[in-house]
């Protein structure tokens, strides 16, 4: 059970990781509406950079299957 | 590997485990691409436009030459055909997944070899360009920073290989999770009809959409992120006053 409980602690680190991928697509979307000639670049750049906040929340991931299948 | 203790990986009565059979099935379908099209680029006319398989291969080329000479500047030219390797070899591992086998990534060994590359070549790069005041990065601004220099030497490497071994290994756990629970679900939900007709419900419906975003949107990506991270870290060793000199030069 207590496998259980540290994979659940470990996924916490999803919180910051979605605040941020919100953060990079609501200024994105500040940017496409001030500037909507940019749109292409703009979508180009939020996509990376949404996959580069992303893996901090992979990592968490990782660690939680990490801890339940092999530390057990 | 991690997933052995579920069985995931049994899917052949052979030695080798799955990640490793769908790894040497990438590379021997590059291989055959690869031998296919320079057949091709030999006999091909070259007044004539391509077509086909080789006009593919001529626009990838291309597309990465100015990719390459676009973010890595004018000295790194050589670079596309690397760039254009990885690319390739990591979409195809990626959308491997597509035939229910475990994508080679899920196998630690791959991004970490792919990590070993990239890290082996942005050294060789300081070195190339630095000369002997490349020891100087490891006691940057005083020499107390000695183990921490040491330390963050590594990170690069670290974070290329755990990006992609993330990626790979979450999408294939989630996506085996989904396939038991479907096949719980419905086991519960058309018990009245017989098992082999159960099967076919709604799974064969359902999860080539997950496919699509676990396997084709998530891979490429991973690839693009992969080949533009690498790419920033290995021109980032370069100086930039030769840079500077070089468009000079050119200028004039």
């Amino acid at each position: 059970m207590y496998t259980a409980i540290g994979a659940g602690l470990a996924i916490l680190a999803v919180i910051p990781s979605a605040l941020g991928e919100a953060w990079v697509c609501c200024h994105t979307i500040d940017g496409m509406s001030r500037n909507p000639e940019m749109y292409g670049k703009l979508r180009t750049n939020m996509i990376l950079s949404c996959a580069l906040v992303e893996t901090t929340a992979i990592y968490a991931l990782l660690t939680a299957i990490l801890i339940i299948f092999v530390a057990k | 590997m991690i997933l052995a203790s579920l069985d995931f990986s049994q899917f052949f009565s052979t030695e080798l485990a799955g990640e490793v059979f769908s790894s040497i099935c990438v590379v021997f379908i590059i291989c055959v691409l690869a031998i296919i099209v320079s057949i091709l680029a030999r006999k091909a006319d070259p007044l004539k436009k391509p077509k086909g398989l080789l006009f593919i291969a001529e626009t990838g080329v291309n597309f990465f030459d100015g990719l390459v000479s676009n973010l890595m500047g004018p000295r790194f030219e050589g670079f596309g055909g690397f760039i254009m390797a990885i690319a390739v070899y990591l979409f195809l591992s990626f959308i491997w997944g597509l035939t229910g086998l475990p994508s080679p990534c899920t196998y630690l060994a791959v991004p970490l070899s792919l990590g070993l590359i990239v890290f082996v070549l942005i050294h060789a790069t300081s070195i190339k360009y630095t000369k002997w005041k490349y020891f100087k990065r490891y006691v940057d601004p005083i020499p107390i920073f000695l183990p921490v220099n040491l330390i963050s030497m590594w990170a690069p490497l670290l974070s290329l290989t755990m990006r992609l071994f993330g990626n790979a290994i979450a999408g294939w756990t989630l996506m085996t999770i989904i396939y038991w629970g479907f096949a719980k679900i419905q086991d519960l939900i058309f018990s009245a009809i017989p098992s082999v007709f159960r099967e076919i419900v709604f799974t064969p419906f359902l999860t080539p959409l997950l496919h699509c975003y676990f396997d084709l949107f998530s891979g490429f990506i991973q690839t693009t992120v992969f080949i533009f991270l690498s790419m920033i870290f290995i021109s980032m060793e370069a100086p930039e006053e030769e840079l500077e000199k070089v468009m000079v030069k050119g200028g004039k």
